[in-house]
């Protein structure tokens, strides 16, 4: 996979970018702007060891009896015996330690909980307006009391990227969050992390505007809509680049042009909703074609038919253990996709899609993988660690980050009550960037919203 | 009439129906005995080691390191645990190929005269490409129910099935009168859940009183033929399966319960948990969702992973349904009701309570006697699992209906050995040609 830079104004800071000359700012493309800069900090902490725990450090490796060194919110060292004299020390011994789980397709905070009648009407999820919402921003409608966030947090969950909806062919800018109390989406936001782009193809578009009675009613249609848009994209961005070259007059600033101009300039990566292989197959002909770069193809249901196609493409694949047959492009999903896809070298990620399953990516993982292992394929538990860490991390291109437990990255992690695949585990401590997020054992660590206070007891009677 | 009285009424009537012993190409079924067996027969204790013997279609014994009849087909289960079949107390399994695809979907009356009278036992499809799937996780009987219709509150008969591979579904009609309360199906009772509960107690009155063609109050609601629907459950032999999830809603379910001889059984019970102990005190089964946690509605605003559990201590009898955004509840009809009762059990249920739930317990609440049991005298309806049930990792090594051994073959198991990565350079392999000819 080529490495794409990250945004200059996301690696260097928004107000970084607000206070340089004019000039210079003026230097600086429209699509590259983050309106809403991320004000999140990490929660108190204190340098933590864990040890005597079984690793599974998302890289790749098993560690028996390991220790694992956080120190500053990153992971100092990790080992078989590591001694620090400052650090709290917690005793694992029994349990399970691995990356914080990572949904890459998350609508929480958009389709929120409780869903009332109001929601029939209008949602969050999708900006329904037009086919193109390539200038809407999921993050301008994240709902930080969204219960569901903080029931992924416990149950694993240390960043997940909210995907605007499939009903529009573009649906917008994406956010990777971690799912921390807060009353602000800010102080939610992943600082640095590059946007996405939320794009979708087969049956969900087409009856959107069918029923609606605009835009493409067929697939043909929506690669002819597509074509359409960055073609008038490309137009924009070469004349801001022509401008910013000192040529010609400023161009107009328009916002949906400026996402599919950022997905042409390499900066923000597309994320595909897809189910068929002959979907995916057309889908990256057409990224060629156009120039822009898909990071993931989302649901993914055919993806085992063409799992060598996805893996020389160097595109993910995020899809289900087991959701297959309610729509007629997901009649052919089986349970070994991940499997298939990843035994062809290619990179598969288990994903949710519903807060219901946000809260068990690890035993999606377990059946997923259990599939496989059926089919004869050899998928120890530190392998199929990475399609809820690393492999994610790597489509969102934060893989320098976060996706696994190696010294440098931020110390993202999950102490699992056991063997974290099976249906009896729990995750007992979470820590993001170093701090105590969740402790199962600590009421002073459940984190619980505005919404459920005052309505439902937190402990059984 | 206690729940108890009540099933064993209705069990009667079950031992009544046509307990097939021979498949429906006429194979006797054979003699076999499962050996050196965990088996868990759910309604008795574990026994380490167990022979099982089964015989005509039915479980004769099993006994710790029993005798194998002579003649028998021996089968070591190697130390693994062998269950009955399993039960979904509540799926849509039979009733619906591609839910997008609303000719393919038989669930629900959008249109049309019929309430209580509509009946799902009509539209049982045998040959569902859903079934081989759910009986490949290990599922062998479902009661599977109706989604709605346009008399308020009622959303029609479900259906009991019993999945055997003859397609012949269809275990017995009338399993259960499904109403629906709170936000399920406010719109139809026109938008108060107080309407819903008024019409639900009129219409049972009106079925109770002898039809009279000059009293105009007769007609209220039910038609003759939606009356004539409910006769069986105002006589107490179908069960009435209330869907709430609100604890008012199951308050009002039972209040109905206490003041008359309906069956109640509540479905989805979000809040159950509220109301644990006069659920307990009525013998009013709860049907709940164990992975339901989240306040995905007003009505479930008390959602947690402990209802089961809390459920279960205070002596209500409880089984699983695990919709799972809808797909679990039918795509995914067998695995996914294991994983639901493995929640259950890492959140406080104990695992004998978990595996009746799938198991002994709908066939109670559906007075199926002889299903969900390996006692003597059961229908040898049973699974050897390759390992913990409970854990969805797991899957049935054989699965038995009627005492025949029942292929786990499925429609997705022939796309995954097409496709399967490590068939390449298998005789009689032809890796230059399309999938399609593999």
């Amino acid at each position: 996979m080529t490495m794409r830079p990250a945004p200059l104004c996301l690696m260097i800071g928004l107000m970084t970018c607000l206070s340089v000359p004019r000039q210079a700012a003026a230097a600086i493309p429209p699509w590259l702007r983050d309106l809403f800069p991320s004000t999140y900090r990490p929660l108190p902490r204190e340098d933590t060891l864990i040890v005597h725990a079984t690793i599974l450090d998302g890289a790749g490796h098993r560690i028996e009896d390991g220790s694992l060194l956080m120190r500053d919110g990153r992971i100092a060292a990790i080992g078989p015996h590591l001694t620090d004299a400052k650090a709290h020390v917690i005793d694992a011994r029994g349990r399970w330690v691995t990356p914080g789980l990572i949904d890459i397709h998350s609508h929480d905070g958009t389709y929120v909980v409780p869903i009332t009648a109001i929601d029939e009407e209008t949602s969050d999820v999708s900006e329904l307006s037009d086919p193109n919402a390539a200038d809407s921003w999921i993050e301008t409608a994240i709902n930080p009391q969204d219960p569901a966030f903080a029931r992924a947090l416990a149950h694993g969950v240390t960043t997940l990227q909210v995907l605007p909806g499939s009903s529009p062919i573009f649906g917008g800018r994406s956010v990777v969050l971690h799912p921390i109390p807060a009353t602000t989406m800010q102080a939610m936001k992943m600082p640095d992390a590059p946007w996405g782009m939320k794009m979708a193809c087969g049956e969900n578009p087409r009856s959107e505007d069918a029923e609606k009675g605009r835009g493409p009613t067929s697939r043909e249609g929506e690669i002819a809509f597509i074509r359409a848009a960055f073609a008038k994209a490309g137009r924009y961005r070469q004349d801001w680049k022509r401008y910013l070259a000192g040529q010609g007059t400023q161009p107009d600033d328009d916002a949906r042009l400026d996402t599919l101009a950022a997905a042409l300039d390499g900066m923000i990566a597309v994320h595909m909703h897809c189910y068929r292989a002959d979907e995916m197959a057309v889908m990256l002909d057409l990224s060629r074609a156009l120039g822009f770069r898909i990071a993931a193809f989302h649901h993914a249901v055919e993806g085992y038919k063409i799992a060598p196609l996805l893996a020389r493409a160097h595109v993910c694949a995020a899809v289900w253990s087991d959701w297959w047959g309610y729509k007629m492009e997901a009649l052919d999903g089986i349970r070994e996709n991940a499997a298939f896809i990843d035994a062809a070298g290619g990179c598969a990620m288990m994903h949710s899609d519903s807060p219901f399953l946000g809260q068990w990516l690890n035993i999606e993982a377990g059946k997923a993988a259990a599939a496989g292992r059926r089919a004869g394929l050899d998928l120890p538990p530190e392998h199929v660690i990475g399609w809820l860490t690393a492999n994610p991390a790597r489509a969102l291109g934060l893989d320098r980050r976060i996706g696994s437990l190696e010294p440098g990255k931020d110390a993202d992690a999950v102490i699992w009550s056991m063997q974290p695949f099976s249906v009896y585990a729990h995750a007992d401590m979470v820590f993001v960037d170093g701090a105590v997020a969740f402790d199962r054992t600590d009421p002073h660590r459940r984190p619980r919203t505005d919404f459920e206070l005052g309505r439902t007891p937190p402990e059984a009677p | 009439m206690t729940w108890a009285r009540r099933t064993a009424a209705m069990a009667i009537l079950a031992t009544l129906g046509p307990w097939s012993q021979a498949r429906a190409d006429g194979a006797p079924a054979p003699v076999i005995a499962i050996v050196h067996a965990l088996a868990m027969p759910v309604t008795t204790p574990p026994v380490a080691d167990a022979t099982i013997v089964i015989a005509g279609g039915h479980v004769r014994s099993v006994t710790a390191q029993g005798p194998i009849p002579p003649g028998a087909r021996r089968i070591d289960a190697h130390g693994q645990i062998v269950t009955p079949a399993l039960f979904s107390a509540a799926t849509q399994l039979g009733l619906v190929e591609v839910s997008g695809a609303r000719d393919t979907d038989d669930r629900t009356l959008s249109h049309g005269p019929l309430g209580p009278a509509f009946d799902v036992q009509y539209a049982l499809n045998g040959q569902s490409n859903l079934l081989p799937l759910a009986r490949a996780d290990g599922l062998a009987w479902a009661m599977s129910y109706p989604g709605g219709t346009q008399i308020a509150p009622f959303a029609g008969q479900g259906a009991l099935i019993h999945l055997r591979p003859s397609g012949d579904i269809l275990a017995r009609a009338g399993a259960a009168m499904v109403a629906l309360t709170g936000d399920m199906a406010l719109a139809t009772a026109g938008g108060s859940r107080a309407a819903q509960w008024v019409l639900l107690r009129t219409a049972l009155a009106e079925a109770r009183r002898a039809p009279s063609p000059r009293d105009p109050a007769s007609a209220l609601i039910l038609s003759p033929v939606d009356r004539a629907a409910l006769a069986p459950v105002i006589a107490g032999t179908m069960p009435l399966l209330i869907a709430a999830n609100r604890e008012s809603d199951i308050r009002q379910a039972i209040r109905l319960a206490r003041e008359s001889a309906i069956r109640v059984a509540v479905l989805g019970g979000a809040e159950a948990w509220r109301a644990a102990a006069e659920l307990a005190a009525a013998h009013v089964p709860v049907i709940l969702d164990p992975e339901a946690d989240l306040p995905q509605t007003f009505d479930s605003l008390g959602a947690r992973l402990d209802n089961a559990a809390m459920l279960a201590k205070a002596g209500v009898e409880i089984a699983f349904s695990v919709p799972g955004n809808g797909i679990y509840l039918s795509y995914d009809a067998g695995l996914d009701l294991r994983e639901g009762a493995g929640i259950a059990v890492a959140n406080g249920l104990p695992y004998a309570t978990a595996l009746r739930a799938i198991t002994a317990a709908p066939a109670a609440i559906w007075g199926m006697r002889g299903a969900g049991t390996l006692t003597p005298g059961a229908g040898a309806d049973l699974v050897l699992w390759d390992g913990d049930p409970l854990e969805p990792a797991s899957n049935p090594a054989m699965l038995f209906i009627d005492g025949h051994e029942v292929s786990l073959s499925t429609r997705q198991r022939t796309l995954r050995d097409r496709y399967a990565p490590t068939r390449a350079g298998t005789p009689p392999d032809n890796a230059t040609l399309p999938p399609a000819y593999r």
